[in-house]
């Protein structure tokens, strides 16, 4: 199989994966927050990325990207109740903030805005390494409005990091639409931090992931950071308990009509590189595999006690 | 032996510790050829170059970002913030995410960072405000604040080798004065020992920074009327050295603990509390707090100057505690 077919693939899984995610998990939490319609954006950055590299994703997607870097999903799923088997034996939450030891830098608190920071760090450590790693940092529309990602953009322009910035750009902040959330369109700002921008369409996948592996490649050259402005739309509410009525049932059907993975799947069979077969193999075995998790996860047991105690609140202890 | 201000030694401790370790660097607003504010990294840029001593736009929240972002992928970043009146706006990424961020990965991730920040009266004006109490109040965050050029030294050679972040304080007051004698080699003064620098039977006082310097002064005047303090400079406020003030007490059986910072909800009020709570039966008499009202620091040099705890108050507070049991 070619390297074209086989990342169309992986993308495509990937896609499903974040979609079965949020069947599994939205049934069985109503304060999830799916990332349905966004799924190109999920797959088209969190695939590919190369060992030593830091991800820092938007919490929408945190799961699957936290899958996509190597992450047991039965381990992930049980830390969205803290479990003792989660990886933080229940002391912090899966779905916002991924396990840093495979190079996830997710929320440690709330708080949106500030990773985006901890990203032009991590690029700064690269750089100072000078071994050609990046680091890739995502966030939605509305976080764009924090300071966070001005100071973040402008200091990674400044001193020329090799950071990546993707706007998962779904048109909401909660119920706050993109109108009433910024008055211009956020790709224009890259040119205000002399920064190369472009806009995506973020129900395309391969186009996601064309372009943010293009600027990853231009960052590994040392040519800097880039902003790119994945486009695209919230279909499910914010929390899988939202029924998103602030806006028109024409709007969430126009962009419902525009699936990212419906888009997807037609080009795999109209290029010939997977047949309908094939297709609903690969979606069954990805379902299998979510809901074997999910049993597994709930079945586990929460942590006892000893997690509690005030060892490694300080590293090497006080 | 060198003869250093704290200035001095701050800066040349750095310098080791970057000579030492590839790791370190620095980073803030006009480090570079500048220098720093009050000469904060004076002949960093001329040795290390511009990579690892990196001038920084105006973005604090941005820049200790940074440094978090750099601490968790192994390097040992020290940010400048010039001057601790900015805190407020570096909280959420150096406290409230960075201080959380080992326990919350059970141990997993490590943030090596130093904030370095100026504050306290002194002769540059401004920026005397001392807020490292709300800092003390979030966990996974160290906060050290020496007295003196010869810690200063070792404290912050410390804090970089520490895989926690710190905030490293430095008041203006101490920064360019008295020169201390800098011992050649390596000194390292651990995080969280607290000094004696005075033995005393009748009261211990508590003091940290600017104010040790002023509680020897009370201590010489309060020896002329037979009452003998005992000082320990606390050194660090995170972790607190609770063992020997504890065993100070049981000593003299009186304590009063003197901040710069002020009064209410201060980090002199957790000492109080915490020798209550665990050292009542020492007691002779009420605990007693020096510290500066609640009120934000008034700009005027002699308001300025009337309003921070001085040694007259320091001795009045012992002798209180004297009067009282
Ligand atoms: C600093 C901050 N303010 C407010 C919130 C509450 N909040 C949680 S999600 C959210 C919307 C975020 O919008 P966006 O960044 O566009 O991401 P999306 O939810 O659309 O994926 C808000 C306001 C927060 N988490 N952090």
């Amino acid at each position: 199989m070619s390297n074209r077919n086989e990342t169309w693939i992986a993308l495509h899984r990937l896609m499903l994966a974040t979609r079965e995610l949020d069947r599994v998990i939205g049934a069985a939490d109503g304060h999830w927050h799916p990332a349905l319609g966004e799924e190109a954006v999920v797959a088209g950055c969190y695939h590919g990325l190369r060992q030593g590299d830091a991800l820092v994703p938007h919490y929408r997607g945190m799961i699957a990207a936290s899958y996509a870097r190597g992450g047991d999903l039965a381990r992930l799923l049980a830390g969205l109740e803290g479990k003792a088997t989660s990886y933080t034996r229940g002391r912090y939450r899966s779905d916002v903030c991924g396990p840093i030891e495979f190079g996830i830098i997710g929320l440690y608190s709330g708080a949106l805005g500030p990773t985006l920071e901890y990203a032009a760090g991590a690029a700064l450590a690269a750089k100072l390494d000078a071994r050609g790693g990046v680091a890739l940092a995502v966030f939605g529309d509305g976080t764009a409005s924090r300071g966070n990602f001005h100071e973040a953009l402008n200091l990674a322009a400044v001193l020329c990091l090799p950071v990546v910035f993707v706007c998962q750009n779904n048109q909401f902040a909660i119920s706050t639409s993109s109108a009433r959330e910024h008055g211009g369109r956020i790709v224009d700002r890259a040119a205000g931090f002399g920064v190369p921008g472009q806009l995506v369409d973020g129900n395309d996948v391969v186009a996601v992931h064309d372009a943010v592996q293009g600027a990853i490649a231009r960052a590994r050259r040392g040519e800097g950071p880039a902003l790119i402005d994945a486009f695209t739309y919230r279909v499910g509410g914010h929390m899988a308990s939202d029924p998103g009525n602030y806006r028109s049932s024409e709007e969430v059907e126009k962009w419902k009509a525009r699936d990212p993975i419906a888009l997807h799947e037609a080009r795999l069979l109209s290029e010939g590189v997977l047949d309908a077969a094939k297709i609903a193999e690969l979606r069954a075995a990805v379902s299998a595999e979510v809901e074997a998790a999910m049993r597994k996860a709930q079945s586990d047991p929460m942590p006892g006690p000893e997690v509690l105690g005030l060892d490694r609140v300080f590293a090497g202890g006080v | 032996m060198a003869r250093q201000t704290m200035q001095q030694a701050v800066v040349a401790g750095i310098a080791e510790e970057m000579r030492r370790d590839a790791g370190v660097f620095i980073m803030g607003l006009d480090i570079g050829q500048f220098g720093g504010p009050l000469n904060s990294c004076k002949g960093l840029w001329e040795e290390f170059g511009a990579a690892r001593v990196i001038d920084t736009p105006i973005s604090e929240g941005g820049i200790v970002g940074a440094g978090v972002g750099a601490a968790l992928m192994g390097k040992r970043p020290i940010v400048d913030i010039m001057f601790l009146e900015y805190l407020g706006l570096v909280l959420q990424q150096l406290g409230c995410d960075g201080g959380a961020m080992h326990y919350y990965s059970d141990g997993k991730a490590r943030v090596p960072l130093v904030v370095r920040a100026k504050f306290g009266v002194g002769p540059y004006h401004g920026h005397a405000y001392d807020y490292h109490a709300w800092v003390a109040h979030l966990p996974g965050i160290k906060v050290a604040m020496p007295s003196n050029a010869r810690d200063a030294k070792g404290m912050v050679k410390a804090a970089i080798r520490d895989d926690n972040p710190v905030l490293f304080l430095e008041h203006m007051g101490l920064y360019h004065g008295t020169r201390d004698e800098i011992p050649e080699g390596d000194i390292v003064v651990p995080l969280g020992e607290a000094k004696l620098v005075r033995a005393g039977r009748d009261v211990t006082v508590v003091a940290i920074g600017a104010m040790v310097r002023r509680a020897q002064l009370a201590g010489e005047a309060l020896a002329e009327e037979g009452v003998e303090i005992e000082i320990l400079d606390l050194r660090c406020i995170v972790p607190l050295d609770k063992e020997r003030i504890l065993s100070s007490v049981a000593k003299t059986g009186r304590m009063v603990v003197v901040s710069e910072a002020m009064k209410f909800c201060g980090s002199g009020a957790e000492i109080a509390a915490m020798v209550a709570e665990e050292g009542f039966r020492f007691l002779k008499a009420p605990i007693g707090r020096v510290a500066t009202p609640n009120v934000p620091i008034p700009f005027a040099r002699n308001l300025e100057k009337m309003i921070i705890p001085d040694e007259n108050a320091i001795a009045a507070g012992v002798r209180r505690a004297m009067a009282t049991g």
